[in-house]
This record gives C-alpha cells, sequence and structure tokens, in this order.
C-alpha cells in the first residue's frame, strides 16, 4: 500500500510514545503525578481530576519477555508477561515513573500478575464483576469507582471538587466523539488512511498528555484528511479488501497482523479492540451524577472477561455493516482464554451476519511471520 | 496455440513443479526444496521446460507455497491455500474441500460453488504436521514411505501428546517400555487423524461431497482411512494429488488471465 500524504500528521501521533520518557520526566519535573494504568476499564477521569496524568502501561513488545519468564510461567499471555518484563527491567519510563499503577481484576494472568508488581511499585487493583447486567454487578463496579476516587485523594493529598469531575468527563467525551469521527473517516470507500495508519493515531493519541493540545491536533488531522478526500486524494486503492480486526489488544508487536493484510491486498478500515471503537463508542452521561455515571459507562466494556459478552457482539454486527466490511479477522494472544474460547461464539455470529472470518493465534514474537503472512493472504484471496 | 503454464509449489519439504496446458496437467516433477527454495524452484522449471521442447518465454510461471517470494522469476503467485483448492477442484471436480497434510502446516479447506469459502490452519505448532510423522518414524527406525505396510491397521496404542516434542518424549517412553511398534505408528496416524478433526469441526462441512486429500502423505491409504473415520466423512485422493498446489497455481493464473 502506497504512503500516505500525511506522514506529518501521523507520525506526530506515532512519535507521542517515543518521545515518551522525556515528556513524562518533564511533567513529574513540574510536580505531577504519573498513574500507569492497564486496561481499558480504567475511570481515567478520577485521575485526570486529581491533576494527574493517566498512562496506558500495557507493553506490546517482546524485548522483556525473556527476563519476565524468569519469574513468570511461559505459557502466559505475551501481553501480561511484557507489561511485568518492562516494569521489573525499569525499560519503560511510563510505568518507571508511575507513583501509583490501577489494575483491574480483568483476567487471570494480569490480576495475579498485579501481587508480583506489588512487591516493588505502588499498586491499586479495582474488584471488575464479570457480568455486566444485575444491579449488584453494577453496585459494586460503583463503589469501586468510589473507592479509586478516595485512594487517589490520599495518596496525591488532594481533594478532586465536584467541578474538575465534570470537567475530566467533559475533556475524555471530546477526546472520544473525535477518535471516533477519526475512524469513521473509513467508512468511505475506499477509506481515506490506511489501517496502519489509524492504528497510528488511535495508540498515539494515548501518549499525549495535554487533552487540550490533543483535542486540536486530532480535530486538525480529521479535517486534513477529510479536505484532502474531498479534493480527490485517493491513498488507498478501490479494490482493496474492507478489513475489521477484532480480540485481544493490539499494538506494537501484532501490528505485524495489519502489516500482513495490508501488503496482501487488504486494508484495514476498523479496529473493534482496546484501541479502538471497544472504548471510543461509549461516553460517559455528562446528565448524570459523576462516578456513578463514569462507573457505569466503564462497566459495558465488551471485553471477552465479562460473561456474556453481548456488548461486543452488538458492536461487531453494527460495525461490519457500518464499515461495509469484506472480512472479519480476529487476533487471539497466545494463553489468552476467554478471548480464545469466545471466538467460537464470534465465528457463529459472523456466520449469521455473513460476513468472511478467521481467526489468528499470535504473540509477540516475528517467528510466525510467514505463516501469518500466507493465512491472511489466502483470506483475503478468498474474500469474494 | 496451447497456454502453457507452469506452477511451482515450494513447500517446507520438497518442491513440487506441475506443467499444465490450460485443462490439465501434462507432465510433473517433484524434488527436494533444499536450503534454497528459489534454487530448487529454477532448476525444476528448467528440467520441465527441457524435457517438454518448451522454452522459458513459451510459458507463464505461477508460485504457491512457502518458498514463493523467493521464487523471483515467476509470473504471479498465489497462496498455497488457494491453490490447493483449484488444484483440487481441476483433479477432482465435485469436492467439498481439502485436506493437506504439509511438511510444516497442515490445512483444511471448504468449497462451495467453485470458490474457496473457509479454511483452517494449525497453529504455530508441528502437531499434526508431516513433520511430526517424519520425526515419528525416525524414533521408530521406519521409512515413512513403509507406514501403510507397517502400521497394524486394527489396534492402535494412543499417542496422547499433541505438541510434536512431547510426543516424541512419548514415543521413546513407549518404546523403552517394549511396546508394539507397529501399534504405536497407528497410534501416531490417530493423533494426526485428531488433529484434522479439530480442523474440519470448525470448518463445518456438509459431507454432500468427499474431500480430496493432498500432499505427500495422501500415499498413504491407511492415513486416508484413519482421517475418514475420525472425522466421519468421505475422503479420497488422487494419483497427482502431491501436485494438487502446483496444479492450483497454473489454474489461478488463468483465471487471473496472466497467459
Amino acid at each position: 500500500m502506497s504512503g500516505s500524504a500525511l506522514p506529518s500528521q501521523f507520525e506526530g501521533f506515532a512519535d507521542a510514545r517515543k518521545q515518551g520518557f522525556l515528556t513524562v520526566k518533564n511533567l513529574k519535573d513540574e510536580g505531577k503525578n504519573v498513574v500507569g494504568v492497564f486496561c481499558t476499564y480504567s475511570p481515567v477521569e478520577v485521575v485526570l481530576a486529581a491533576g494527574a496524568v493517566p498512562v496506558g502501561i500495557c507493553a506490546f513488545s517482546d524485548e522483556t519477555i525473556a527476563e519476565a519468564e524468569k519469574v513468570l510461567p511461559r505459557n502466559l499471555c505475551p501481553l501480561v508477561k511484557s507489561s511485568y518484563g518492562f516494569a521489573i527491567t525499569e525499560k519503560c519510563p511510563y510505568i518507571y515513573f508511575s507513583d501509583l499503577i490501577v489494575g483491574e481484576t480483568t483476567c487471570d494472568g494480569k490480576k495475579k500478575m498485579y501481587e508480583l508488581l506489588s512487591d516493588f511499585k505502588k499498586v491499586h487493583v479495582m474488584q471488575l464483576p464479570q457480568t455486566q447486567s444485575g444491579e449488584t454487578a453494577k453496585e459494586m463496579w460503583r463503589k469501586e469507582v468510589s473507592l479509586l476516587k478516595d485512594k487517589i485523594e490520599e495518596e496525591f493529598g488532594v481533594d478532586i471538587t465536584d467541578e474538575s469531575i465534570k470537567r475530566a468527563i467533559r475533556v475524555k467525551n471530546e477526546e472520544r466523539k473525535l477518535l471516533k469521527e477519526f475512524y469513521e473517516l473509513s467508512k468511505s470507500c475506499p477509506p481515506p488512511i490506511t489501517g496502519t495508519e489509524q492504528l497510528k493515531v488511535l495508540y498515539g493519541s494515548q501518549f499525549k498528555f495535554d487533552y487540550a493540545q490533543k483535542n486540536k491536533e486530532l480535530r486538525a488531522t480529521i479535517d486534513k484528511i477529510k479536505q484532502d478526500y474531498e479534493n480527490g486524494a485517493r491513498n488507498v486503492p478501490e479494490s482493496a479488501k474492507r478489513i475489521l480486526i477484532t480480540g485481544c489488544p493490539l499494538a506494537g508487536a501484532t501490528e505485524k497482523i495489519v502489516k500482513a493484510i495490508e501488503e496482501s491486498g487488504g486494508v484495514v478500515v476498523a479496529y473493534e479492540n482496546c484501541m479502538g471503537a471497544k472504548t471510543a463508542e461509549r461516553l460517559v452521561d455528562e446528565n448524570d451524577e459523576p462516578y456513578k455515571a463514569i462507573a457505569d459507562r466503564y462497566l459495558q466494556i465488551g471485553c471477552s472477561v465479562m460473561t456474556p459478552n453481548n456488548n461486543r457482539y452488538e458492536l461487531l454486527s453494527r460495525l461490519v455493516k457500518e464499515f461495509k466490511v469484506d472480512g472479519v479477522v480476529e487476533m487471539t494472544l497466545q494463553a489468552c482464554h476467554t478471548y480464545a474460547v469466545e471466538t467460537a461464539m464470534i465465528r457463529k455470529l459472523m456466520q449469521k451476519e455473513n460476513v468472511p472470518f478467521t481467526s489468528v493465534e499470535t504473540d509477540y514474537s516475528t517467528s510466525d511471520a510467514a505463516q501469518l503472512k500466507t493465512r491472511l493472504a489466502a483470506f483475503i484471496e478468498m474474500l469474494p | 496455440m496451447t497456454k502453457w503454464f507452469v506452477g511451482i509449489d515450494s513447500g517446507s519439504a520438497l518442491c513440487k513443479t506441475a506443467l499444465f496446458d490450460g485443462k490439465g496437467v501434462t507432465d510433473a516433477l517433484a524434488v527436494k526444496t533444499g536450503w534454497n527454495p528459489g534454487l530448487s524452484a529454477a532448476e525444476s522449471l528448467g528440467c520441465i521446460l527441457k524435457r517438454n521442447s518448451l522454452s522459458r518465454g513459451d510459458v507463464c510461471v505461477s508460485s504457491t507455497g512457502y518458498g514463493r517470494e523467493a521464487i523471483d522469476f515467476a509470473d504471479c503467485s498465489f497462496t498455497e491455500i488457494t491453490c490447493h483448492a483449484f488444484g483440487g477442484m481441476n483433479l477432482a471436480p465435485g469436492i467439498e474441500g481439502v485436506i493437506d497434510i504439509g511438511g510444516q502446516d497442515s490445512k483444511v479447506i471448504q468449497i462451495e460453488g467453485g470458490r474457496v469459502t473457509n479454511f483452517m490452519m494449525n497453529d504455530k505448532c508441528a502437531a499434526g504436521t508431516g513433520r511430526f510423522l517424519n520425526m515419528s518414524c525416525e524414533r521408530l527406525g521406519l521409512r515413512l514411505e513403509d507406514i501403510d505396510e507397517f502400521a497394524d491397521p486394527d489396534e492402535a496404542i494412543p499417542v496422547n501428546n499433541m505438541c510434536a516434542v512431547f510426543a516424541e518424549s512419548e514415543i521413546i517412553g513407549l518404546l523403552a517400555m517394549q511396546k508394539d511398534r507397529s501399534k504405536i505408528m497407528t497410534g501416531v496416524l490417530q493423533s494426526i487423524a485428531q488433529k484434522i478433526r479439530q480442523m474440519t469441526g470448525k470448518v463445518g462441512f456438509t459431507g454432500t461431497a468427499p474431500l480430496l486429500m493432498t500432499g505427500g502423505l495422501s500415499k498413504s491409504a491407511l492415513l486416508i482411512r484413519i482421517i475418514a473415520q475420525a472425522i466421519s466423512l468421505d475422503v479420497i485422493t488422487h494419483e497427482l494429488a502431491l501436485f494438487a498446489g502446483a496444479v492450483g497455481a497454473c489454474v489461478c493464473a488463468g483465471d487471473k488471465g496472466r497467459w
């Protein structure tokens, strides 16, 4: 696939993560508190309202896995191993500079890893219910959000005012709306940007900590892409097969999936992963009681740790139509049991929707590059 | 004038080459892929052309298999999944799918209305592949081509480990217990059939038409019988089944109007 007409804009987002060390160090020097968060279930509004900086610390590189395996079992999700590895080796500036790490009891691997992590980092674990329905689960999660507020106030010696939590909700909602507007540009046929470019912005935007500035840049990026497209700029051939990616968190090492698709005549138009529609689609209700609204919004995220996980099915069914998807590729990470089991449900759902579906299992190594390429190229050759 | 196609299927173990006249196979050749997939493919092409009195300009060369990207002199290239399906349909029209057990992977392909509608491949793992069978034969002191003659058709000692490495340890253990080699061999074949069953189950065949077994192991009637039993579907083969991928590469090139 040809290069982008807007390299500087995408690189700005891609570079945000690489420049992380300096950015975070500067924030620390300014006296800011940094909170490392592990998952999209982390209610970052609470962190923002305390004047602290939330930063995602899920890791996507195999660089530290060997080190992690000195402690963790080999047959464990690479995301959990990699994240722990970055923490013990102090190779990740975000984890290194985190004053507090917030984790949730999502999958078994993560929740047990937090116990090991708490040996050398300050960790607060939120008890995430395993279901989204019923008042018990909702009440429990509202309580957990309130406990997080108490913890952060105590830890950083601040009072989170009503005004500041409402402001945080507005800013975060604004970001979600912009991200949604951004990736929905790819509803056009052909899409204005490749999936590689889309991911750069979705992932990179996590590492821009000045929200006002970030939202401004997102606005500018959207406007520029729209304008170029209206002026006839085409980055992606009309013939490219439109692919939606779903499954485990995808970034860094697993971008090999996107690459294999886009080198084989496909283009990724939508991500139903943590970095994409899964989290950006839902807003916090600005007219409700703030903490209740935050809790209720986060609990509805459709991750496979939930049982049943109806919200994922609903979102997928909607996205394949809205983005006129030719095929769905699911990526599961090795030893991610909940996603691996859910593959059977997703396969059935896609059969019902009459959308071709394939699922690939991988890890953070590059050893399966040739196999993935064959499998994904064959999938694209198969599409009518 | 005949439109000639040469399909080259560069697998991890064998490089298969087929000469195709637009309708069917007229010549075929299989050599060891060796360390250099590009070289074995070039030599195969040279050999096929020479013995059919053709020159490079007379043919369209289409490549497939793991080594396809190393075959830089090919005019076009397709994945082995698509090629096995189209080659399978050329060799045995009317099939519902293909089972291919290759050197380093195994795959199950579903065909409906003359095109691929679904497929499964083994993940990053050697269980159920030709490599796994090779290793087992070596441990048991047998040659791959002697399986049918040697394995006990009626009784098996189960080899339960799905992991090729651990299965080897299991076989060593069974041999140490002085278990019957011919029954262990049958257990190995059953283990491959189980792996294939996992894949056919996920694809969901209707059973209205047989599946074609391709690849080097299609020579073993016993393995085909054991697989058919395990998956409760009809499995057939063809004398040119080894060349299904190479034939399919020719068919795909023709369909794409590359000649």
